[in-house]
């Protein structure tokens, strides 16, 4: 009759609550591997799982007597966990990166400088005497050094030659060339060149206008302004004024104009070393030719390419650092270069015969020298994030929605004027 | 007449929405190079059936089904246990604050997951729980979804059964039991089912809460088949395949609780 | 004991719903409302670590940032279309295989297809299908010597609402399905019997006592609809420019790609406080549409 509850009813819901605990204890697995002394604890980009870098975790497992925790991530997911390890304090040893985190997390303090171990290792590894300076610089926050470039890649005119030869035209090297080129390519349903639909691939452009993302002196962005309204108005009128391009879909991958490049859609593409693997292995027939860096005011392409870098609560900054320089040895470069053909950051490596021997690495390697890194200066600020995302919305806007470029790039100044305050 | 067209309907409908199972079907047999073709391969020339043992070969899959069977089918079971129960007393109880509780309950939909996710994550490293299933399972015991369905499918039974009950002298609890959670069936099959489906996919959580390959998810687990510019969908499809099957053997055991007739003989 | 006993029987009842509901309590304190907390007190904070005092600050300048603004106007629409998509195309779909229709096993498993299979899957199917130069539906249509679309360009924020349509509808039906179970076979007869069409029929006796089941599946659907994340980031991502930048994908880049934690929960915050508000509105609306039998 009472409706309070019966004791066997509290029992009941004693023993439900209890089943949490117990379930837990029953499950019990191991304990984070970070607190535990004998791993170490590598974060890794998933499409980098060499191995010439799994032999040097073995070397490293057997010189220390630790186990290496492989952790294999995408960068997004990689840059969550990672943030997540720094709320918590419990952070990896040691981590690669895709290309600008560096100095992000140098200036938020979340990374160790790497100066003290520079300045008394730095001759006998070569760094960073051996190390393209743009690699360096990229590296490093208020002169000092936050991490170590492991690869460097770079963009370039990669062309079909067959068609080419076909429409009896030389690879361009200049942008009048360039358009010239397209237009007499461009025939039925195949495009004389496909631009792709990431904002990134502006950088190029920009560059060899001129541009200059973030100018500290003046904070302004995009610098000088004409030039950059320029070179974007070149790019969008390339898709919808000569229609020598497609319109390029807003998405989450790169591989767009490479597919049509593939499918010999598209007779011209501006890519890196990172295409070279899907057009071989769907297209055998097709023979790629590489131009050099194209030449607008000047001639220049940008600087990519992973990093590593210890954070700054890791327990065994000795240890991450040993693995640093194992890592990045001139002979673990050139395994990778023979095993993959990923292109590398060292000078002495552009020399080594595997470079010399492969005419698309050997293109790259040629242009990397012309590699600059247009986002640095604007990384500094701290504000890169929201310089990114409109950079993205303006670079979309012109090339898919064809909104003029003066409008587009003063519309992206004026937002930059209110987070760069 | 109307028959007919209803039959055009569904079977039209049926097949826009079984597209992505034929295409996944299909992409986990392609050779990596037909996955990479600019025009998508409808179906491979000769089907690649070692894609599911180069899954096991490269990875700890057989880990990471272990460990998404045991997260997702023990939050199910707990979200069964717990959800009826609180779901219950927002619908047949009065007490004060019920409103106000109730809509702090839903409250907690409303906040994306990612947001709270870092606290919830600092939380679990004080605890000693990263990379556990104690750390996977316990946030996600109950939530506000469950316990609301419940609350809208007990809501319709007659009170008149519950006072009835009350008279013949059973406890609270009892009638919970005996006289509530019966007549909740479809509400209690589309529960586990919503359950374990979301569960099963879930994906951030497993991938900040697990250190280890070996304590990761399948879906987690999936993204070791991603280069850094491209995906191998070869891998990711034949992965998806084995992701789909036991969430779609689950609908096909819980559907027939929808199915009239049987869900009523279940009130007798 | 007997000092805590209550007297009256409602005090009674009270207690007991108390005490059913404790565990309760004390789970969703730890997991939901201490993270959510810390949610609260961060949005008053900025810097990449979040450990300066901002005051109010973020929330004025979330109120004022012009893609803030544009992020939750695209999040309205995107969510008005899916809420009454889902609603109505879920519910007919049910009304539909509720009947005793030779192979409605099978319909019912093929339309939850799309809600069972993963979304990397599901994102790179609709792109491939979409895509304007090589995509399997400009290929069809040229072959037929139709005008090919450029859906993703043209208008992507229809084109991902219907996707996640064509997703979510499924989920929709099954909860509509279980709906239907709880109404009496014998209303149905009765209604038949006095000579109400079918019409009648749905209007007068399934809409109204299906009403608790329409008031949870629209509830849901507004507070996932507004909080719609995944098709943003999986196929246009955001793009072209920011025209599908929905309001928690927009929020996902704040905290994570630009490491303002702050202001990404002072977004959520505010984003909460729109759903709570859409969310009482309905409860009340529901409370009122709400039959006992």
């Amino acid at each position: 009759m009472s409706p309070a509850l019966s004791r066997r009813d509290l029992l009941r819901l004693a023993s439900a609550a209890a089943a949490v605990p117990l379930l837990n204890a029953c499950a019990g697995a191991p304990p984070a591997p970070s607190a535990e002394p004998g791993t170490f604890t590598v974060y890794w980009n998933a499409g980098h799982d060499y191995q010439a870098y799994r032999k040097v975790i073995a070397e490293f497992e057997q010189a220390h007597q630790v186990k290496v925790n492989f952790q294999k991530y995408q960068w997004p997911d990689l840059r969550t966990r990672l943030l997540a390890d720094f709320a918590s304090g419990s952070v990896p040893d040691v981590v690669e990166e895709p290309g600008g985190w560096v100095q992000d997390f140098a200036i938020s303090g979340n990374a160790l400088s790497l100066q003290e171990y520079v300045d008394r290792d730095g001759r006998a590894m070569g760094f960073p005497s051996d190390w393209r300076p743009v690699t360096v610089e990229r590296n490093s926050y208020q002169g000092q050094v936050y991490g170590v470039q492991l690869h460097l890649t770079c963009t370039l005119l990669l062309y079909n030659k067959g068609m080419l030869d076909a429409a009896g035209v030389e690879p361009p090297t200049t942008w009048e060339e360039l358009l010239e080129a397209a237009g007499k390519l461009t025939k039925g349903d195949v495009y004389g060149i496909a631009l792709n639909q990431d904002h990134g691939y502006a950088g190029p452009w920009l560059m060899q206008n001129g541009v200059r993302y973030y100018d500290p002196a003046t904070k302004g962005v995009l610098v000088p302004h004409d030039a950059a309204v320029e070179a974007m108005r070149f790019q969008a009128e390339l898709v919808h004024k000569h229609k020598v391009a497609p319109v390029p879909v807003s998405g989450t991958d790169y591989s767009g104009p490479q597919k049509l490049f593939s499918a010999k859609r598209a007779a011209m593409i501006i890519t890196g070393p990172w295409d070279l693997g899907p057009i071989k292995q769907t297209s055998p027939d097709i023979e790629v030719g590489y131009a050099a860096p194209l030449k607008g005011r000047e001639q220049a392409t940008n600087a990519a390419g992973t990093s590593v870098f210890v954070p700054a609560k890791a327990r065994r900054p000795d240890l991450s650092w040993d693995f640093v320089k194992r890592i990045t040895a001139l002979e673990v470069e050139r395994a990778a270069t023979k095993e993959v053909g990923m292109l590398m950051p060292r000078l002495s490596w552009a020399e080594l015969p595997e470079v010399q021997a492969d005419p698309g690495i050997k293109a790259f390697a040629d242009a990397l020298g012309m590699a600059r890194d247009a986002s640095q200066e604007i990384r500094l600020t701290g504000q890169f994030g929201r310089f990114d995302d409109e950079l993205k919305k303006m670079y979309q806007s012109v090339l898919i929605q064809n909104e003029p470029a003066a409008a587009a790039v003063e519309k992206f100044a004026e937002a930059a004027r209110g987070y760069l305050k | 007449m109307r028959r007919a067209l209803l039959y055009t309907l569904l079977t039209v409908a049926s097949l826009v929405m079984v597209l992505p199972l034929l295409y996944m079907l299909s992409l986990s047999l392609q050779t990596e190079a037909e996955t990479l073709s600019a025009e998508a391969v409808v179906w491979p020339e000769s089907p690649q059936w070692g894609n599911y043992a180069e899954l096991f070969a490269r990875a700890p899959f057989g880990d990471f089904i272990v460990n998404s069977l045991v997260v997702a089918g023990g939050i199910t079971l707990a979200h069964l246990l717990f959800d009826p129960l609180v779901g219950y007393v927002f619908a047949k109880f009065r007490f004060p604050l019920r409103n106000t509780l109730f809509v702090a309950l839903l409250a907690t939909l409303m906040v994306p997951f990612f947001v709270r996710m870092i606290p919830l994550y600092v939380l679990m490293a004080h605890l000693g729980w990263i990379n556990t299933y104690q750390g996977l399972i316990t946030p996600f015991l109950m939530d506000a979804f469950g316990i609301f369905l419940m609350r809208q499918f007990i809501q319709p039974i007659p009170d008149d059964l519950i006072h009835a009950a009350r008279i013949d002298g059973a406890s609270e609890f009892a009638i919970y039991r005996r006289i509530i959670l019966p007549q909740t069936r479809p509400a209690l099959a589309v529960l586990g089912l919503f359950t374990f489906v979301f569960q099963w996919n879930e994906f951030l959580w497993p991938l900040v809460a697990t250190t280890t390959p070996e304590m990761r998810t399948i879906p987690v687990g999936l993204t070791l088949f991603n280069q850094e510019y491209f995906t191998l969908w070869h891998l990711t499809a034949a992965g998806s395949v084995i992701l789909f099957v036991p969430t779609a053997v689950l609908f096909i055991v819980t559907q027939r609780y929808f199915v009239r007739g049987i869900a009523l003989t279940g009130l007798r | 004991m007997s000092v805590l006993r209550p007297r009256t029987l409602s005090a009674r009842y009270a207690r007991t719903a108390y005490l059913f509901l404790l565990p309760a309590i004390l789970f969703f304190a730890a997991f939901f409302y201490l993270p959510i907390g810390n949610v609260v007190s961060t949005s008053l904070m900025t810097g990449p670590s979040a450990d300066r005092f901002a005051g109010l600050g973020n929330y004025t300048q979330a109120l004022a940032d012009p893609a803030v603004r544009h992020s939750f106007l695209v999040t309205g629409g995107f969510a008005l279309i899916v809420v009454a998509g889902s609603i109505v195309l879920g519910l007919g779909l049910a009304m539909a295989l509720d009947q005793p229709l030779r192979g409605r096993v099978a319909f019912r498993v093929m339309l939850l297809v799309p809600y069972l299979t993963s979304v990397a899957i599901v994102g790179l199917l609709w792109r491939n299908i979409l895509d304007p130069e090589l995509g399997v539906l400009n290929r069809t249509l040229a072959a037929l010597g139709l005008p090919e679309q450029q859906w993703l360009n043209t208008s992507p924020l229809l084109t991902i609402a219907a996707v996640t349509l064509w997703q979510s509808v499924g989920y929709t039906m099954v909860l509509f399905l279980a709906g239907l179970q709880g109404i009496p076979e014998t209303f149905h007869e009765a209604a038949k019997i006095d000579g109400a069409d079918a019409w009648h029929r749905f209007w007068r006796i399934t809409l109204p006592l299906l009403a608790p089941t329409t008031l949870f599946v629209s509830v849901m659907a507004v507070i996932s609809g507004l909080q719609a994340f995944g098709q943003a980031y999986i196929i246009t991502n955001g793009g072209p420019g920011d025209a599908t930048d929905l309001s928690v994908f927009h929020i996902f880049n704040v905290a994570f790609r630009a490491r303002d934690f702050g202001y990404a929960s002072a977004q959520s915050v505010l984003l909460l406080i729109v759903i709570v508000a859409f969310t009482l509105v309905q409860l009340r609306a529901g409370r009122r549409g709400e039959v006992q039998y």
